[in-house]
């Protein structure tokens, strides 16, 4: 993937046609009758200066893409982005990019360009993908001015919603992960964040298929009765 | 471990999978670019508890799997019961399905989640490349692999794979060849007007069928020169009398092996194709056959068939070694490649005979025995003269008179044969010993002693008599002979017990340990008789199964089929021992080859550090099969 990535840039860079038109970026799909079974998801996730979302920037994108009940590793996305004029002071001892790696990093806008281009428009997933969704539309929109919004769902409430008597002890990605016994190669690393996020999407995926769940739209549709389910029991 | 620049540069979900791989064997030894490719074109699968993950329904195996985190069970219905039993488990780090995906048939047993389980895999191709690339991996793989003939189909497919891809193996039945639709005729059609029929086709030959379309005859270009030159008759004369009669048929499930043997053995270049009830479907030609392997068997065949002298057919020999060397290069199995060398030795044979009774005939009529392993039809280059004379004698004169004009004729064959470069025999196995140029009435006299009052010491030098075939002359007198031998030792429960006994004095080359035995162990030299330590166990014991129940054939791998089809053997044994057998014999041609090359005289002693630890790996295996065979040969005559 890196070398795609690294081929386009040069390609660009040597003012050729072959990279991402501005004006025809892909649309974002809708969840609709695409089956579960085969239809590409995006598991995404974010490394940023830090949690608040009116002033942190992004500085690295991980993802990785489910197709036919399978991560392919052939199929991913790893970048750093290069920032240097941002502070990473506040989370640099979480995600250990330092002030050199975002010097190294790839250049933003062609990242992105590449990224949308990548992602094709699917559904993308993230865990607590309301933090991923805002900073990433707010970057998209800073830097490309690309406002389309994409389909989201949130992999810590599909969780829960489909594994409903799990001991996990606590609703962070970590408490899943041991609670199926995953490792996480390296926590905090956007990608290998995505890729322990996909696997537990994966679990998620085949409990749905086995509960007759067959499009996508049967899956929002049973996360949103979830929600009121929740919502009502909630104590007011 | 500090990491190369080039693995930072990689995805660090590439690199996580490439440090879970390194703690696992056989990754653990194998390059880090191969590590690499195997990350980069992985995917990642999860099931749930009792999930199937592979079935033997699913058809032939397509992908490499590795538990990554959780187990898999293998699960098999038991045959007395039908019950489901736990065959195996695959915990993490452990690979599936390694017999079936080498094998490429569906897997025999189901395999399913235990608990939640995440699995990496790889396809096909992705496989196969690494297979052929890394050594580490492949070893791994083919260790995984309990079934001898599993690894040796791997073997000659990673042969395949590594060789320039040629698809088209002379295995490959002929209905997969593009046979082509053959432009026919009726017996009444003038020549003019076949040959009309063929321009317009642009093809060389046309088959005349009757009103079943049930080949008759063929008649092809080379026909129309002869009938031109040599002035047969106009071309008005009806093509069923000038067309060859009874063409050569096969069917289309026979394989493009028998079809190039029948064409090296009778020079022709077409062979009908028939369906079951014998009517003509299609034609192929030595090009179809040969176009893609560049082989020239059957044009070599045809000129030493022809040849008008001694020195053509002395020059020609090296043409027949460098045709050895091309199929071996081209993945040629062992047993095809023997056949081709004892036909090609056969077409010689019957050439400088042919050429000598023009010269002059002896005026008797005789058959041209082999024996050993030009009898059985397992002949390398590097090859003795066994053979002899069966003889009728004609009315009014005596044995010793016919013998009196055969011999001289007899010597100047085998010296003949020697300039082509069959040794003559050192322990005078010749036709021009009077011992061995007979009458029939005078052979069946020699196997009544030699069957009846044979000990343990002669035995051993005389077996090889019982491996004969007829190479020139009538075949019926052979036959004859061969009836009254076999009824004889199907009897005679004491002569098979003695050749037993004999077949298992030479014992494979394996310690207890199943490590090599050496013949000579000074020094430097460690060497292995792949002659007398590896083939002879399987041809002397296979020989005696053979003759004790009526078998008569004499070439060891099709004595192996026939015990099988009697069911004297078990058919997986026979298998596994048919390719043993054909392994050492391919990795004997291989070295004969090679000495060839270094302009080495040919010997049969190689020394297994010489090879790759893959064949050194699939000899011991062979041996060891050798060995099974000899336990059954014991059992069966409690010896």
């Amino acid at each position: 993937m890196l070398e795609q990535i690294k081929d386009w840039i040069e390609r660009l860079r040597a003012g050729s046609t072959g990279g991402p038109d501005r004006e025809h970026l892909p649309t974002p799909k809708t969840a609709g009758d695409q089956r579960l079974s085969d239809c590409r998801l995006i598991v995404l996730d974010l490394e940023t200066t830090g949690l608040n979302g009116a002033k942190d920037e992004v500085i690295a994108i991980g993802a990785v893409a489910i197709h036919k009940n399978s991560v392919d590793l052939g199929d991913q996305f790893d970048l750093v982005l290069r920032r240097p004029e941002l502070d990473i002071s506040e989370t640099v001892l979480i995600h250990g990019i330092g002030p050199e790696a975002l010097t190294r990093g790839h250049e933003t806008e062609d990242a992105l360009l590449h990224l949308l281009e990548w992602m094709n428009g699917d559904p993308i997933l993230a865990y607590h993908s309301a933090f991923d969704q805002k900073f990433l539309e707010k970057t998209l929109k800073q830097i490309l001015g690309y406002t389309q919004p994409h389909t989201w769902i949130d992999v810590a409430e599909m969780l829960p919603a489909f594994f409903p008597d799990a001991k996990t002890g606590g609703r962070g990605l970590d408490n899943w992960a041991d609670f199926f016994g995953l490792e996480v190669s390296a926590r905090h690393h956007a990608a290998a964040d995505a890729m322990v996020t996909a696997e537990l999407t994966l679990a998620v995926i085949n409990k749905a298929q086995k509960n007759d769940l067959i499009t996508l739209k049967d899956l929002v549709g049973k996360l949103k009765y979830y929600r009121q389910l929740k919502n009502m029991h909630r104590p007011n | 471990m500090t990491a190369s620049p080039q693995d930072s540069e990689r995805p660090q979900n590439t690199r996580a999978i490439m440090t879970f791989l390194r703690e696992h064997s056989p990754f653990s030894n194998m390059d880090d670019s191969h590590l690499a490719h195997f990350a980069e074109h992985a995917s990642l699968r999860f099931y749930a508890d009792d999930d199937v993950v592979l079935s033997p329904e699913d058809g032939p195996v397509k992908r490499f799997y590795i538990v990554k985190q959780g187990r898999i069970r293998g699960e098999r219905a038991r045959d007395k019961d039908g019950e489901t039993e736990t065959t195996f488990e695959i915990s993490q780090g452990e690979c599936f399905p390694l017999a079936a995906l080498i094998g490429e048939r569906p897997t025999r047993t189901l395999h399913r989640a235990s608990g939640d389980t995440f699995c990496l895999s790889i396809e096909h191709d992705t496989f196969v490349m690494l297979f052929s690339e890394s050594d580490p991996f492949r070893d791994f793989c083919l260790r995984g692999v309990s079934s001898l003939l599993d690894q040796v189909n791997q073997r000659i497919q990673s042969g395949a794979m590594a060789s320039i891809g040629s698809s088209n193996s002379l295995d490959t039945p002929l209905e997969r060849y593009a046979i082509r639709n053959p432009i026919v005729c009726s017996p009444d059609l003038p020549v003019r007007k076949a040959v009309a029929r063929m321009h317009e086709n642009n093809v060389g030959s046309i088959v005349i069928t009757d009103d079943e379309r049930h080949p008759t005859g063929i008649f092809t270009l080379r026909d129309l020169r002869t009938m031109v030159a040599e002035e047969k008759g106009p071309l008005d004369t009806p093509i069923g009398q000038v067309m060859t009669k009874d063409p050569c048929c096969l069917t289309a499930q026979a394989d493009a092996f028998e079809a190039a043997m029948l064409m090296a053995e009778h020079h022709f270049a077409h062979i009908c194709v028939v369906d079951d009830e014998n009517r003509l479907i299609g034609m192929v030609s030595e090009r179809d056959l040969f176009s893609l392997q560049r082989v020239d068997l059957v044009n070599l065949a045809r000129t030493i068939g022809t040849a008008s002298h001694l020195r053509t057919l002395v020059s020609l020999r090296t043409d027949v070694s460098r045709l050895v060397d091309s199929m071996l290069a081209h993945g040629a199995d062992s047993g095809q490649v023997v056949k081709i060398i004892t036909t090609l030795n056969d077409v010689t044979v019957r050439r400088v005979l042919e050429l000598n009774i023009k010269k002059n005939d002896p005026g008797i009529p005789f058959t041209w025995l082999t024996f050993g392993s030009e009898g059985r039809q397992e002949q390398t280059l590097l090859t003795d003269q066994d053979n002899g004379i069966l003889f009728e004698t004609p009315e009014g004169m005596t044995e010793d008179q016919v013998r009196e004009k055969l011999l001289p004729f007899a010597e100047t064959i085998n010296k003949e044969l020697a300039e082509c470069g069959f040794t003559l025999c050192k322990g005078n196995i010749m036709a021009s010993n009077p011992k061995l140029c007979l009458s029939g009435q005078e052979w069946d006299d020699w196997f009544i002693r030699f069957i009846d009052a044979s000990t343990p010491q002669n035995l051993v030098y005389s077996s090889i008599f019982l491996d004969m075939r007829a190479v020139f002359g009538p075949t019926k007198p052979l036959e004859l002979l061969l009836d009254k031998v076999l009824a004889r030792i199907r009897k005679n429960a004491l002569f098979q017990k003695m050749l037993a006994g004999n077949a298992i004095t030479r014992k494979p080359p394996l310690t207890m340990f199943r490590n090599f035995r050496y013949v000579q162990e000074d020094g430097k030299k460690r060497n292995l008789d792949l002659k007398r330590q590896g083939l002879a166990p399987f041809v002397e014991a296979v020989r005696v199964f053979a003759l004790a129940n009526g078998v008569g054939e004499a070439n060891t791998l099709e004595r192996m089929n026939k015990l099988a089809e009697k069911g004297v053997f078990d058919p997986k044994d026979a298998n596994a021992w048919q390719e043993a057998y054909s392994l050492i014999q391919a990795i004997r041609m291989r070295a004969h080859q090679e000495m060839l090359e270094r302009d080495e005289p040919l010997s049969n002693y190689i020394n297994p550090d010489d090879l790759n630890p893959l064949d050194r790996r699939i000899l011991r295996e062979s041996f060891r099969q050798a060995q099974r065979l000899q336990q059954k040969l014991e059992l069966t005559y409690q010896l």
